[in-house]
């Protein structure tokens, strides 16, 4: 057959539908090199698209994209997009869980430290307040229009009890010493003490005391051990 | 009266219409040299294997193969698996695709029909020689030196206009051969029709076919 008749039976060639016997014919002429049948059938090939293209239009299944893209192995770049985003807000979450979870147990250790200090003074207050009931125990009022003042409370068979206020504030390593000072003799050591940001301060020595008119109570600041003997001078002394 | 409005009146409007031509080529000629760089970017991408490349193939074509193949199969999950299996072979095919002269619509297309012809024959128990006869046409080297509007709208729109020109039986034979992929004897074996009275119709019918994709071009 001629290129002109061949030409006709281009469509079915290409669809795959022509009969054995002419399908081998077309084979051995374009297996001779026939460049113009070559591009007659490109030609066809682009009639055959253009009515393929013509099919109804579906709109596929979502997933089928990841299915191809599965196929190839190729993970699907949306889903990879949220997987990526999905695992960056995990970090964040966990990373706000965890500065939440340290800032919740800062807040608990303040609360923790607030109640000890709240039972601390509860138990000095409750101290005091028996120590204060007890018939024995007799008042003491020093540094009467001086900055640090206060009131010391004795009593023989419990102790002494100091309440002052306007301390001065502490230097860093510094702390307060209160001396029980016998007439005629070295003072002695009586307690360390701080006081509060206001500048008041409470302070007990419990236990029996051997007392006698003439003795004293003095506070001094010592360095923070404390010391066996005051190193400064007393912020006030207070007769008993 | 704006001057910009004279552009439409009397003597006017027919010189800024020819003013414009040139305009209206320029940017004809930008669409097609850009459609066939974006088209030879993604071939390229393609023989890369950049991962990105598969995902715009698919959402370019996807859709198109989907359609051709659900309107051969008829059926919903047969069609998933045969565009799957067309991509599949496009992926392993595409380094013997002329990146340069070769048009990834219309091979899609042929590779999207042969698998789902393909399948209509197993389950039909239909020859299986015809499997190879398909492999042939799907070669990646005949895809090239193609028209730029092999798959174009207007190219589209001829082709429905065109298979509206067929009479009953000549767009039945058409059917059958495209998306039945039944040969002459078989087309004249399910309709009951003498074979010579077939080819007479698969003949006229492809003959109508031809003229007005020509027509197409010529325009």
């Amino acid at each position: 057959m001629r290129c002109e008749e061949l030409r006709e039976m281009y469509e079915l060639y290409t669809l795959g539908v022509l009969e054995d016997e002419e399908r081998k014919e077309i084979d051995a002429h374009l297996g001779g090199g026939c460049e113009a049948c070559r591009q007659s059938l490109r030609d066809v090939l682009a009639t055959n698209a253009a009515v393929l293209s013509a099919a109804p239009e579906m709109k596929p299944p979502a997933l089928l994209k990841r299915r191809v893209m599965a196929a190839v192995g190729v993970r699907h770049t949306g889903w990879a997009w949220a997987a990526a985003l999905a695992a960056a807000c995990m970090l964040v979450l966990a990373l706000w869980m965890s500065v939440q979870e340290r800032r919740g147990s800062a807040e608990l250790a303040d609360a923790r430290r607030t109640i000890l200090q709240i039972g601390a003074e509860r138990d000095h207050m409750m101290q005091a307040l028996s120590f204060l009931n007890q018939p024995e125990t007799q008042q003491v009022g020093f540094g009467k229009n001086k900055p640090a003042h206060g009131n010391i409370f004795v009593n023989p068979r419990r102790g002494v009890l100091l309440i002052a206020t306007n301390l001065p504030p502490l230097t860093p390593g510094r702390i307060f010493e209160m001396w029980l000072i016998p007439k005629g003799g070295a003072p002695q050591p009586a307690g360390l003490f701080q006081s509060t940001d206001s500048g008041t301060a409470y302070h007990m020595l419990s236990g029996p005391l051997n007392l006698s008119s003439g003795d004293a109570i003095a506070v001094t600041v010592e360095p923070e051990a404390g010391s066996a003997a005051p190193t400064t001078t007393p912020l006030f002394v207070a007769p008993i | 009266m704006a001057p910009s409005l004279d552009l439409f009146h009397g003597t006017d409007h027919h010189r800024a219409c020819v003013k414009l031509i040139p305009v209206a080529l320029a940017y004809g000629i930008f669409q097609v040299v850009m459609r066939f760089k974006d088209e030879s970017d993604l071939v390229r991408r393609l023989k890369e294997r950049d991962p990105h490349a598969m995902s715009d193939l698919y959402d370019r074509y996807g859709r198109l193969a989907y359609s051709l193949i659900y309107r051969i199969v008829r059926n919903g999950a047969a069609a998933e698996d045969l565009v799957q299996e067309t991509f599949l072979r496009v992926w392993n095919r595409v380094q013997s695709f002329d990146r340069q002269k070769g048009a990834l619509g219309p091979w899609i297309l042929t590779v999207a029909r042969n698998r789902a012809i393909d399948y209509l024959r197993s389950i039909d128990g239909r020859m299986a020689a015809g499997s190879l006869e398909l492999d042939k046409v799907e070669n990646p080297a005949l895809f090239c030196e193609f028209s730029d509007s092999a798959l174009s709208i207007d190219r589209a729109r001829r082709i429905k206009g065109a298979l509206e020109k067929l009479s009953t039986n000549q767009r039945m034979v058409i059917e059958l051969a495209y998306f039945e992929g039944l040969s002459q004897t078989e087309m004249a074996a399910q309709m009951k029709q003498p074979l010579g009275t077939v080819k007479t119709w698969v003949r006229s019918a492809l003959k109508i076919l031809r003229e007005e994709l020509t027509e197409a071009a010529i325009a």
